[in-house]
């Protein structure tokens, strides 16, 4: 994970330390969080298994629509708390000089990238893990290999937590973090193939469809949940590595100019 | 203990810190005194290692902070000049949470808080949310988190800018007794009366540099009258007192509805004349950094 880190060494405490503070703060507020971790993914669930999946009779390469649709709808949702945590809390923590005060402890600013990354991380976990247990009470999920959706479950919190810190690192105001759900999260969530098989859409979308990292966290879940694992998910989450290596020292980059003055 | 050596921060083409000298001995209150936009804060970021300097060099407590700015913040406590409380965590968590991101193991940092908060009298807030407290609460709470890793040295900026009268005091006593128990502060302040309570020494900042240097009273020594006329004049009679002291030679100036007057040779001015003129009040005081500052600068202090 140390990336072309331009510091001397990584200080441990600093990123549990920060990841502790955004435990800590979850613990106070969790009631209202857990509709967003479990509830809200839940009734998506429902409503898009149950209901559209009952005019659905057959799509390529599942058994039903359910099972199609749930590891695309359990990655866009995770990357939704990832992108949440580091585009808007991240700009409330610069706006609040919260990073400000962190940053008079030895804490350097890849460090800081790194402790809310590990957050958004641990969100994406949970929120993965919730529904897709709910899932699979469902009768949804029916491999054993299902339990490996934890490996893109991390892999979207990192490349996502990193993306919204390209957002939350030069916004100027909390309208323009709007962008991240118009420009970024809405688009990926509807044409990652998570509701149907990008395959469907015309010519000139699907090149477009698959440079979206999304698309790569939903192909790789499905290998997962219909135990369909072939060399293409491996070229997917190299070409997400690739990107979150471009990503992520951007955003240390841009939060740094941000933040040193 | 804190020495700079001609630092210089330039934002774009203006010299935002141009070029200043101070040290700070162990165990000292030491002020940086000017209004805002003086190079103050600027100044203080630069010696916590929160902004790289252009050129010249810094030293905490032996530490380069040029070369090694994360080792200060080691050693350094640090009141920033907004509060930069955490939001979502209560009084107690902004100090345990700030404690153990400083190094500090969970359970000292636990009982630090606790040690912390009975001394600022802030326990029974503990568990409040930071929102709910008053600006002088959060003032307190952030002098207090600064003090979480026991430091020997605290650079504030501003320690009480916006406060009221009470709570401003408060935070006075509570640093005199830091300044009891040793530790040493650089402070940053635009109230002459916090520099002159507060401070063993100062500098005079504005524009980036430092105009002079020395203790409260040596600056007053230097650089104020012994004595000032205030004058409390009534509009009716704003012309007549402008006229006397212009005609009989005397300095004076106009600050909001008051007229000062310093005599020559820095004496209690003659104002026998204005004597029977209707609506004057005049009162005396002694000369302060205020008047240090107009000698220096030809403004105001609090003109900013």
């Amino acid at each position: 994970m140390s990336l072309a880190i331009p510091t001397p060494g990584i200080r441990r405490r600093s990123v549990t330390g920060l990841w502790l503070r955004h435990a800590v703060s979850f613990v106070r507020y969790w009631k209202f969080i857990i509709t967003w971790v479990l509830i809200e993914p839940v009734i998506i669930l429902v409503a898009v298994g149950f209901g559209v999946g009952k005019l659905i009779d057959e799509i390529d390469g599942a058994p039903s629509y359910a099972e199609f649709v749930t590891p695309g709808l359990i990655m866009g949702n995770a990357m939704f708390h990832a992108l949440f945590e580091t585009s808007w809390n991240a700009y409330n923590r610069i706006d609040n000089d919260v990073y400000e005060t962190a940053l008079t402890t030895p804490i350097t600013i890849t460090e800081i990238t790194m402790g809310d990354i590990l957050w958004a991380v641990t969100r994406s976990i949970m929120t993965v893990v919730g529904t897709a247990t709910v899932a699979a009470l469902f009768g949804w999920l029916n491999h054993w290999e299902a339990i490996g959706i934890i490996i893109p479950a991390i892999m979207v919190g990192i490349t996502f937590g990193a993306l919204g810190f390209l957002f939350s690192a030069v916004a100027p105001h909390t309208t323009f973090l709007t962008l991240v759900f118009t420009l970024v999260a809405s688009p990926m969530f509807f044409f990652s193939g998570s509701f149907f098989p990008i395959s469907i859409l015309p010519d000139w979308v699907e090149p477009i469809a698959w440079f979206m990292p999304l698309t790569s966290a939903v192909h790789i879940a499905r290998g997962f949940a219909l135990g369909s694992l072939d060399i293409t998910h491996l070229w997917a989450g190299l070409y997400m590595i690739a990107l979150t290596a471009v990503i992520w020292p951007a955003a240390i980059f841009l939060l740094r100019r941000r933040l040193i003055k | 203990m804190i020495k700079a050596e001609e630092i210089r921060k330039i934002y774009g083409d203006i010299p935002a810190v141009d070029g200043i000298s101070f040290a700070v001995e162990p165990g000292e209150t030491y002020g940086l005194l000017g209004p805002n936009g003086a190079g103050k804060t600027t100044t203080m970021r630069m010696l916590s290692g929160l902004s790289p300097a252009n050129s010249g060099a810094i030293t905490v407590s032996g530490i380069d902070v040029v070369k090694d700015n994360r080792a200060v913040r080691e050693i350094m406590g640090v009141v920033t000049q907004h509060d930069g409380l955490d939001g979502g965590l209560t009084v107690f968590q902004n100090l345990f949470l700030h404690g153990f991101l400083a190094g500090l193991s969970r359970k000292t940092s636990k009982n630090r808080a606790h040690e912390v908060l009975d001394f600022f009298g802030l326990r029974d807030r503990s568990k409040a949310n930071v929102y709910e407290l008053s600006g002088g609460m959060k003032r307190r709470l952030a002098i207090a988190r600064s003090m979480m890793t026991s430091p020997s040295v605290i650079v504030m900026d501003e320690p009480s800018t916006g406060l009221d009268p009470q709570s401003r005091n408060r935070v006075w006593e509570e640093l005199a007794v830091l300044k009891d128990a040793g530790v040493t502060v650089l402070l940053s302040t635009h109230y002459m009366e916090e520099a002159t309570i507060l401070c063993d020494r100062l500098s005079i900042m504005d524009h980036g540099k430092i105009l002079d240097e020395g203790t409260p009273d040596q600056m007053i020594e230097r650089h104020a009258p012994k004595e000032v006329a205030q004058l409390r004049v009534s509009p009716v009679s704003i012309r007549t007192v402008r006229g006397y002291l212009t005609e009989q030679n005397i300095t004076f100036r106009e600050v909001g509805a008051l007229v000062s007057v310093t005599g020559a040779n820095g004496d209690r001015p003659n104002l026998t004349g204005l004597k029977d003129v209707e609506g004057v009040r005049t009162s005396y005081r002694a000369g302060n950094l205020e008047d240090v500052f107009l000698a220096i600068t030809g403004r105001e202090l609090r003109d900013g």
